[in-house]
């Protein structure tokens, strides 16, 4: 499974948000995009994710695993998605909103799955929960194997760490980097602090003229 | 629309002309109008204030379809003005069909619809039934509030000004408006009525008129603005000196006749009053007057009037309205209305002239609220009064 | 380029089926106000300038004691355990229509009332006592329904402020920080909050105001008579059959709309000039004083057994056709007036069809709008709606009236809809849009990232989340249409009865127990759509 990102440009209007570029990453590779407020980080994930609205309009190829998603439209693309907050559905239980990404199937397969889900997160029990009722970290782990349960073939982080405090934050991190890599997906993290980007992994920088720049 | 006898009936003139009119060409276009009638609707636009006169309208409805193939809808309005505004309206706007054919009416409004040219008709003389109408006894079936009906309205049922309150609190009642004073007097803060332009404040006002005037005789002609304040000085004398021993010292008054009813049932008045004679005996036959309820008109006379059913120039439906007003006028139909278990309206009929085969629809019952003493009818004022007298009373005991 | 065609598509039922109506009404009242001598007549009327008087006085003290009474009971009971509750309880306090109200307090309260009876059994009096309180000549029980009703109304609107995230979280920082500072609860509301929270609901305390002042049935049932408020003598010139009393109907109707108006605006210049010096006043220094807990617990109770006593005294009252002074209970009674009821179903088919359909449409035009046209052009549409609803509902039925006459409109189903329809949609609007605008946009980009196509994610995350707030609207939808009065009794033109026009034309016979009958009737359909909507929502808006 591998992203790759081919000329991919933005514009607003007539003014060019960010110049055209050329990225690949591997599978279970984390990329990390750094650059200031407003640059065009979210909207490039968008962009990619297949989401993009006017008034920004974006360019370039994105592949998945040799598959242009050019034409594909955003639900089948199968990139998953994790924000600043959780977003879980608040009218859903938190069994529902795990299997929300998983296709159909018996009562009993989707009950083993969510069973399986809550217990590799260590939140045994809690299928019948309300979102509202959870911890922030709890909640940052049902987002992240809501995510993980649809099957993504590669996932785009915009700063799900921002909102957590000091200490959850180390822990949730590297618990979103390990499941990830264990299941090879690559990865996109957008994010303002440098302490976020995964040891070893690439950054990139967008600099005030537009340009992403390996940093 | 209209038949060519029209001219004729005209040129005859004199409403009492009209029993001579031939009866075998009239019922063969009468067969006619039966026929056009069949399958017809009949929007009847009434007051449905009671509901023993909703029940009543609703047999009626039932032996219109029966016996004629007439669909009667009674629209349930609670006030004629509401009719008289929506058909100019419906006129003026060029509706082609109008939203009523059928219009229970009488005084001012039928004088406003008159005067615009806004019903169909002349058409109640040639009603079969019309013949039973007591045209000489009761004269208020041809003249309503001192306008002739030229036949463009169809009596109907005839009203009463009348008193009621309950008999184990009074004692005597007051039978003319110098004894409701000292009645008044000698019980303050018991006695009502309701304010100007309701209808029936209205009459009370007119009967007050009727007993201060020096000269009634100036009550049958057009009233005349500047003679207005003198022939009225006495008129306001009277009030004057009845209010300050009024309700609430006259200083507020109820809105309408139903809720000067309510006050005495519930106790907080000592008498109440009505157009229809019999409605003290319905109220206690319905359960909302005690059997004390004791029911009495002003010795000298109280005003009374008729009440009519008319056409409206727009309706679709004139055949099926002709032939419901026609059936309203059998005996059958005005014994049931009259009956007190029903709805107790006395009728506009000479009952005395009937035959027995048709008489045999009206009963005299003597059941606890009804009128033991009956005072004649005093006729209406002419129309133009009613201006004078509700703008007076606004100006002088409104504010 | 796409938006503007979606908008346009997005405008044109709304145009057809809300807009249109709506200023046909509005210019055929204007069209009908240039007749001069309809002016002349209307200033000729001797009762004009204390009807005047009556209907603003009673309109602004009502609205001033309401607004008073409301954030005393919300700052008294706001963040406590009975909290969560109360708002609900709000919502079956609204269900009962002013009218119906009315009508029971009227008989609880009235000389030979029932609170007369307690008294007089316990004193000894004969008979009923001459007291002044319905229809008293200042109009102090006419205000007294108003705020009676008008209370859980604001209550339910400052609660739905409260509820907003942003809001409370402001709420608490400003009791931390003032606490500090050495104030009590009670400070904090009248120096930081309240001020903050007013103008947020200016556009609800307007049209309670105007309500207030141009209510036709409530002050027919229950206020003064000699003279009476502008708003009766207008109706009953609306009704009358000489045209002339029509136009100074009409020209009336202007009058009024045009005093309200005048009125409000010099609210605003006196609010600028004087309001922070009179504030300053009022708020010198900290205050130690507390939220006024126990006094807003017992204006609550007390607002909740008068509701009681009111429904109770209804029910009663529909079955007992004669109860006298100085019985407590009625002497005699009859399940007549039920019996009738059951038998002409009319009104109550007709209320209902109108109650779905009218809820239906706006429900579906709202949501047509709010998600196909930027949330910048809501303004447009929001100053429409209030228009719609601030004015009083005599002038905009009246134009409506005229105008459906050219159209054919008067006398049928579709007219009296599309009436009902120009105040339900407008409140529907209102009450739906702050929430759907809130909803987070992200929730979309999360549902295609799960695999879920544009219509799952409508359908079961949006529209499952807007739940709450579709089911409220769709309550204060049903529950306007119910109770329109007005117009549906000029636009039906007798062809169609529905409960309120019943229960009016009845009252003029003075059938207590059947007035009774409706007044219940008229309650419970709201009062169901309030349980459903809460039900629907745990949290209100």
């Amino acid at each position: 499974m591998t992203l790759l990102l081919e000329n991919i440009s933005l514009t607003i209007g007539d003014v060019l948000l960010v110049k055209s570029f050329t990225i690949t990453i591997e599978a279970g590779e984390i990329v990390t995009l750094m650059g200031p407020s407003g640059s065009g980080k979210s909207s490039l994930l968008a962009y990619i994710a297949g989401d993009l609205s006017p008034p920004m309009y974006g360019n370039g190829h994105v592949t998945l695993d040799g598959v242009d998603l050019i034409y594909v439209p955003a639900e089948r693309r199968q990139v998953g998605r994790l924000f600043q907050d959780d977003l879980l559905f608040p009218h859903l239980t938190v069994g529902e909103n795990l299997l929300f990404g998983v296709g159909r199937g018996s009562l009993k397969k989707r009950q083993h799955l969510v069973a399986e889900a809550l217990a590799s997160a260590q939140l045994d029990g809690l299928e019948n929960r309300m979102p509202e009722s959870l911890s922030n970290g709890q909640r940052s782990r049902v987002a992240l194997f809501r995510a993980l349960m649809a099957k993504p073939q590669a996932m785009l982080l915009d700063e799900p760490f921002s909102k957590l405090d000091a200490e959850l934050r180390h822990t949730i991190r590297n618990y979103v980097f390990a499941h990830l890599r264990e299941r090879n997906i690559p990865t996109l993290l957008v994010t303002h602090d440098r302490e976020d980007a995964p040891a070893g992994g690439r950054i990139f920088r967008i600099n005030n003229k537009g340009e992403l720049l390996l940093a | 629309m209209k038949f060519s006898k029209r001219e004729l009936f005209k040129a005859a003139g004199a409403a009492a002309l009209l029993p001579l009119f031939p009866k075998a060409g009239f019922a063969g276009d009468w067969a006619a109008l039966e026929a056009q009638a069949k399958g017809q609707t009949v929007y009847f636009n009434a007051w449905a204030g009671s509901e023993p006169i909703n029940t009543y309208i609703a047999w009626v409805a039932e032996q219109v379809k029966a016996r004629y193939g007439v669909t009667l809808e009674h629209v349930k309005i609670a006030d004629a003005a509401e009719v008289v505004r929506r058909v100019r309206d419906e006129v003026k706007a060029g509706k082609a069909e109008g939203s009523a054919d059928l219009v229970w009416i009488n005084g001012e409004n039928f004088r406003a619809m008159k005067a615009e040219k806004l019903l169909f008709g002349p058409f109640a003389d040639e009603l079969p039934n019309f013949k039973y109408v007591d045209t000489e006894g009761k004269p208020t079936t041809l003249v309503d509030f001192a306008e002739a009906t030229d036949g463009l309205e169809s009596p109907w049922g005839m009203a009463q000004f009348t008193f009621f309150g309950d008999g184990s609190k009074i004692s005597e009642p007051p039978r003319s408006m110098d004894e409701l004073v000292v009645f008044a007097k000698s019980n303050p803060g018991r006695v009502t009525y309701p304010a100007p332009p309701d209808f029936h404040g209205t009459t009370f006002v007119k009967q007050a008129l009727y007993e201060s005037i020096t000269d009634r005789s100036f009550l049958r002609l057009p009233a005349k603005d500047d003679e207005f304040p003198r022939l009225a000085a006495p008129f306001f004398d009277l009030l004057d000196s009845l209010h300050p021993h009024l309700w609430r010292a006259g200083q507020q008054f109820p809105q309408s006749q139903a809720q000067l009813k309510q006050m005495l049932a519930d106790g907080e008045l000592l008498m109440a009053l009505t157009f229809n004679p019999n409605e003290p005996a319905n109220l206690v036959a319905s359960g909302e007057m005690p059997a004390s309820t004791v029911a009495w008109q002003h010795r000298a006379g109280t005003i009374g009037n008729t009440h009519f059913v008319a056409i409206p120039i727009n309706s679709k439906a004139a055949a099926g309205a002709q032939v419901v007003a026609n059936f309203l006028l059998s005996p059958e139909a005005q014994g049931r209305k009259a009956e007190l278990k029903i709805w107790g309206d006395p009728t506009v009929l000479a009952t005395a002239k009937l035959s027995a085969d048709e008489a045999r629809f009206f009963g005299t019952s003597v059941v606890p609220g009804s009128v033991t003493d009956p005072a004649p009818a005093l006729p209406e004022p002419h129309g133009s009064w009613v201006p004078l007298l509700e703008t007076a009373w606004l100006e002088s005991y409104g504010t | 380029m796409r938006a503007w065609l979606n908008s346009f598509a997005a405008f044109l039922p709304l145009g057809v089926l809300w807009l249109g109506p709506l200023l046909a009404g509005l210019l055929a009242v204007l069209y009908g106000a240039l007749d001069g001598e309809a002016w002349l007549t209307l200033f000729e009327h001797p009762q004009l300038w204390p009807a005047l008087a009556l209907s603003l006085g009673t309109g602004t003290l009502s609205l001033i004691i309401s607004a008073v009474l409301a954030f005393w009971i919300v700052a008294g009971l706001y963040g406590g355990k009975l909290w969560a509750d109360s708002s609900s309880l709000m919502g079956g306090f609204l269900s009962l229509p002013h009218l119906a109200f009315a009508l029971g307090l009227g008989f609880l309260i009235t000389p030979s009332g029932f609170i007369a009876r307690v008294i007089g059994s316990i004193a000894g009096w004969p008979v009923p006592p001459q007291w002044v309180t319905t229809q008293d000549p200042y109009g102090l029980s006419l205000i007294t329904v108003l705020v009676l009703k008008e209370v859980p109304f604001l209550i339910w609107l400052i609660g739905a402020q409260l509820a907003r995230p942003d809001v409370s979280q402001m709420l608490k920082g400003h009791f931390r920080v003032s606490q500090s500072l050495g104030h009590g609860g009670a400070s904090v509301w009248l120096r930081v909050f309240i001020p903050q929270i007013v103008p947020r609901l200016k556009w609800p305390l307007l049209i309670v105001w105007f309500y207030g002042a141009s209510v036709v049935d409530v002050a027919l049932a229950i206020g003064p008579t000699q003279p009476p408020p502008l708003s009766v003598i207008i109706w009953s010139d609306l009704n009358n059959a000489d045209p002339a009393f029509n136009a100074r109907g009409t020209a009336g109707a202007l009058f009024l709309t045009a005093a309200l108006i005048g009125l409000a605006l010099v609210w605003m210049v006196l609010k600028k000039i004087f309001l922070p010096s009179i504030w300053k006043f009022f708020t010198r220094g900290p205050s130690r004083r507390r939220t006024p807990t126990i006094t807003s617990g017992l204006l609550l109770l007390f607002f909740c057994a008068v509701y009681a006593m009111v429904f109770a005294v209804l029910c009663v009252m529909s079955i007992g056709t004669l109860w006298p002074y100085p019985n407590l209970f009625p002497t005699e009674v009859r399940w007549t007036a039920w019996q009738q009821f059951v038998m002409s179903p009319a009104p109550l088919l007709n209320s209902l069809s109108l109650a779905f359909a009218s809820t239906l449409a706006a429900l579906g035009l709202a949501v047509f709008w709010l998600e196909t046209v930027p949330e910048k052009l809501d303004a447009a549409l929001l100053v429409f709606a209030i228009v719609a609803i601030a004015l009083p509902s005599l002038l905009v039925a009246d134009g409506q009236y005229l105008a459906f006459l050219r159209l054919g409109l008067n006398g049928t189903w579709v007219g009296v809809f599309l009436a009902h329809l120009t105040q339900v949609f407008a409140y529907v609007f209102i009450v739906l849009k702050g929430p759907y605008r809130a909803f987070d946009p992200r929730y979309r980009a999360v549902s295609l990232g799960l695999n879920a196509d544009p219509l799952r994610f409508w359908s079961t995350v949006k529209l499952g989340m807007m739940k709450p707030a579709l089911a409220a609207a769709a309550a204060v939808g049903v529950g306007v249409s119910i109770a329109q009065y007005v117009p549906t009794q000029l636009i039906a033109s007798g062809r169609l009865t529905t409960l309120p026009v019943e229960a009016v034309t009845l009252a003029s016979g003075g059938s207590r127990p059947l007035m009774a009958v409706f007044a219940l009737m008229l309650a419970v359909v709201p009062a169901i759509a309030f349980l459903v909507a809460a039900r629907f929502g745990r949290k209100p808006l």
